[in-house]
This record gives C-alpha cells, structure tokens and sequence, in this order.
C-alpha cells in the first residue's frame, strides 16, 4: 500500500515543511510495510454479534463539568468560549 | 425541452431525550455556553462514550412510523472529519448498518387526500456536533461545546420527490411524525431539524438521473422550497445553454435566495469511516422491539385520511386536527356522542374555541368544556333552540366554568323565539322602518338582505330565528 503524505498531513491539518516530507514518507511507509507482514486474519463473518452485545446507559442526567474546569487547558477563552482562528462555512 | 426535477432529502433530527447520547450530560437547548459539557463530550483523551438506551429507543420508534425494517444488532462507526466544533475530530455515527432501513412515507399531496409513497433508505443514530459562533468585531471564531454529544437521527429518503411541493409533503410529515412520537421538539430556529437537499434534473420521460447536487445549510421547510427551485432552474439553465452539471456541494443562503459553490466533487470529504473501537455491539431484545413497536400512536397521516373519510370532514379541518392530536381526541369524543354534526363540531372547534384558549394561551385540557357539555350546546344549535350568536355567548359562559349550556340558556333567556306570529311582527317593524332599503334591495341591491336581517334580530335581541326571519323578509320583499 502506498501512502501520500501530503494526503494525509491535510486531512489531518498537520503542516508538514516540505523539507521533511521525505522523511515522514519513509517513516510512514516503513509501519505501513510493517503492518502488511502481520499475518492474514481470516476474512470470515465480521458482522456485529450478539454475544459481543454492550450494556446500554439508562438515560438519566449526571452532573456536567463546571466551566472552568471545561476550558482550563484551552489556549484562549472568551465570553465563556474557546478561542478558534476564524472558521466560517 | 421539458425537464423533471428528482429531489432526495437528508434530515437530521435532534432527539428530545433528557441525556446526551454518549454521556450523561444534559440534553438541554438555551443553556449558558460551555455548562453541559464532561471530558466525553469535549473529546477528552482516556475517556470512553456508552450509549444512551433512549436514543435507540427513540430511533427504533422513528423507525417503525417510517415502516422500516430494524437493524436490531447493528455496530457505530467512525466518520473522520477535522473542524474546530468536533473536539474528537471524528463523529460516532452509523456506515454500513443503520438501526433502520428500507421505510417508506406516504406522503398526502393534494387536498382531496391523494398520496405519494417516498422511500426512505435508512434511519441511523449519531452525535451532533458544537455551535461556532462568530462576531464582526472578534478575529476569531468561538466554540460552544453544548451541543456536542445531542443525540440525532439522520432520515435519509430515495430520490423519490419529483417537486418542491412533494419534498414540503414529505418533510411536514416527518416533522408532523415525530411530534407524535414526541422525540423531537421539532424547533426549527433552534435548529432541531435541519435539512440536506440533493436536487437532480433530467429531461422528462428519462429513467436516468442527472448529476445531483447537494445543498447544505437548508434551515426551514420553506427554505427547502425555494432551494430546490433556484437549485433546479439552474441546472436546466446550464443544460439549455450546452453546459454540463458537476457534481457539487453547495451552500443555500437564504436571504440572498440563491446558492453558493462550497466543493467540488475532487475536494470531497474523505472520512475514512471505520467501526467505532470504544462501543460493542449494539442489540436490542426481540421482546423490546415488540414493546416500542406496540408503542406507535396513530400517525399523522393515517388519522388525517381518517378524519376525512370518516366524518367527511375537508382537508382543511382534517389537517389542522391531525396537526394537535388533542383535538382531534376531543373531536371525537363529541362526535361520539352522536348528538351532533361532524362538521358543526369541528366548525366550532377550531373556530371559537381555539380563538378563546389562544388568546388565554391555554390548551384544551385547561378547560371545563367536557365533550358532554359541547354536545349538548351544538345539539341545542342544531335543534334551532338557540342561534349560533346565542351559542358563542353560551361558549364563553361555559368553556371555563361547570355551568352547562341549558343552565346558561336559561339564566340569560336566550332560547330561540320560532314563535312565527311573533316574527312576523318584528319582520314588519323592520320593513317599515326601513322603506330606503327596501327599495334598494327592490332595485336590485340584494345583498341590503343582510342588513335587514341584522336589524331584525337586534330588534328581537338576538333571539329570533335568523332562518325563519330571513324567508319571511325574502318572501315580504319579492312577494
């Protein structure tokens, strides 16, 4: 399997100097030359299965986080938001 | 060359349940920014989603309505997609096996009750996702994480539409269905349900799709209107010129009443969709499909056509009663009593008794009026013992108190006078009195009638026949 870095490094919105985009091409595609040597699983029924069924929650309100808590770690905090560079559409 | 417009819509439905639907914080619209939020629905790394029992529920119900098969173990999934109001940077969603699918809304397209079957591909169960908000005077963009978490349904229907007017048809009757089912406030400004539209052209007769363009940000049921008809003549504008249609995403603004290309088909998203690691399997036990199965109302639709068929009701009466259940129960509970007609009940109804609770900003339920004592006062109006003016004086007198019609009839003495002798007086008087009036209905001015049988039942305050009183001037007047 090949592997665009810069494809990648978009959907990811990394920015990657071009610099290094050789390096993280290789380094990307030495895992990916990694993986592909695990032994084949069989492909068989891989459709969800009761017995992995999981225990639904019971609709019922716990107690949210205070605010100050919610965005301690943020790097910019205004009216109570977080700060994000100007995002439209 | 004549074309036919092909619409699919997408609609994503905000469920009404008390908890988000990966935690337990509040599912609550209006909050203050930032207060109904944990680690789980901010995205926080070591945290672990579990799935709100009631949002399945919700979404089987949704389901059933919409005369879906169930998916009843089904599997979330992962849709990858970078924006600042998804702090995972990934929605928990449904692919390839939606809770729901292969439904079908009959959709009711004209007033004589006809209807049109749309199918509907899939219903799955998903996150919602933040509120950026934006300011002019702010350089940046700010987050408001509430809403992250809101548990939604995405309805996805076939290309089935073939007007703006069939895709008003089906959305109302979603909306009108979850209503309902009361899952979904079904706020429009507050964004409760929202609305993708996918809008093809082709030439008429064709059995092959045109390429269809999908437009985001469609807000309101009208909006979806006017979308798809600016949406469609632009395409058949492209077409008549020799220009070819591309595979696009646009943006609707609807102020401006037109769209905006947002991407195109070589920018489209890759989402990299895969099964979601942090949750199992999700099932629901045969015995609970049975319950919420057995747990659908009458829809909307449905009790719709009913009310038309069964009490010959119009459109009109029928559609206003499908649209507030309550009343269409209290209809029927009058009609029941068979003491009077359908369409006196619904007249008065939706007339003077909705004009009263609005203006008190009450519901029925609010009221004193059992279907008892509106029986026993149209069957007084209907029998000619009180005229519908005595009637609407008895309504108020009624409606929020335990008196009964006959206790007010007879405390205000507003029993009928169909004493003939005595109208005929009163007819006379009139005429006398009126000798300009007379004249001119005898030089044609017909509808002078009216006026004369306004002064007649003044002159019998309001007691008199209306009826008898009008045939006694018609034949007085042309005799």
């Amino acid at each position: 399997m090949e592997i665009d870095i810069k494809k990648i490094a978009k959907l990811s919105r990394l920015a990657i100097e071009p610099e290094r985009e050789e390096k993280f091409q290789k380094d990307m595609q030495n895992i990916i030359d990694m993986v592909e040597q695990l032994p084949e699983m069989e492909a068989g029924d891989l459709s969800p299965k009761v017995e992995d069924a999981m225990a639904l929650r019971e609709d019922v309100v716990e107690p949210s986080l205070p605010r100050e808590e919610v965005l301690k770690n943020a790097p910019q905090v205004a009216a109570g938001c977080v700060v994000v560079p100007k995002t439209v559409g | 060359m004549k074309y036919e417009i092909v619409v699919g819509l997408e609609v994503h439905a905000e469920l009404n349940t008390k908890t988000k639907i990966y935690c337990g914080c509040k599912n609550s619209f209006g909050s203050m920014v930032n207060s109904n939020c944990c680690p789980i629905c901010t995205g926080m790394p070591g945290t672990l989603p579990t799935l709100n029992k009631s949002v399945v529920d919700y979404a089987v119900r949704m389901g059933y309505a919409l005369h879906c098969s169930i998916n009843n173990i089904c599997k979330m999934d992962r849709k990858n997609y970078f924006y600042p109001d998804l702090p995972k940077a990934y929605q928990i969603s449904q692919f390839d096996i939606p809770l729901c699918e292969n439904g079908y809304i009959d959709a009711i397209v004209d007033e004589e009750g006809h209807t049109k079957r749309i199918g509907v591909t899939r219903i799955h169960i998903e996150e919602d996702a933040g509120k950026l908000i934006h300011s002019d005077d702010f350089a940046g963009s700010l987050v408001d994480f509430n809403r992250c978490g809101v548990p939604l349904i995405e309805i996805v229907s076939e290309p089935d539409m073939r007007s703006s007017a069939e895709a008003k048809a089906y959305l109302d009757t979603i909306k009108a269905t979850l209503q309902y089912l009361g899952i979904s406030d079904c706020k429009m400004q507050e964004g409760s349900i929202r609305c993708d539209v996918n809008v093809s052209v082709r030439p008429e007769g064709s059995t092959e799709f045109g390429t269809r363009v999908e437009m985001k940000n469609v807000n309101s049921f009208s909006a979806t209107v006017r979308a798809i008809e600016y949406e469609a003549a632009r395409q058949i504008e492209i077409l008549e010129n020799g220009g070819e249609i591309h595979q696009e995403t646009r943006r609707w603004d609807d102020i401006a009443g037109k769209n905006i290309l947002l991407r195109s088909k070589e920018d489209a998203q890759d989402y990299r969709y895969f099964p979601e690691p942090d949750l199992k399997t999700v099932y629901v036990e045969e015995s609970r499909l049975a319950e919420l199965k057995a747990s659908i109302p009458e829809l909307p639709n449905d009790k719709l056509l009913r009310l038309m068929k069964q009490y010959k009701l119009p459109y009109f009466d029928a559609n206003l009663m499908a649209e507030n259940p309550d009343k269409a129960d209290y209809f029927e509970a009058v009609a029941a009593l068979g003491s009077c007609q359908p369409k006196n009940i619904s007249n008065w109804l939706l007339g003077d008794i909705t004009r009263i609770i609005n203006e008190k900003n009450l519901t029925l339920a609010d009221t004193s009026l059992s279907a008892e004592k509106l029986a026993e006062m149209l069957a007084m109006i209907e029998k000619g013992e009180i005229s519908t003016t005595a009637g609407k004086t008895v309504l108020e007198e009624i409606i929020f108190s335990d008196k009964t019609a006959a206790d007010v009839v007879e405390e205000k003495g507003l029993r009928q006078m169909n004493d003939t002798a005595a109208l005929e007086q009163v007819v006379r008087d009139i005429l006398a009195a009126n000798p300009k009036v007379v004249e001119d209905y005898r030089g044609g001015k017909t509808n002078a009638l009216g006026f004369l049988v306004g002064q007649c039942m003044r002159a019998s305050k309001g007691k008199g026949n209306p009826n008898i009183m009008r045939e006694m001037l018609e034949k007085a007047l042309n005799g």
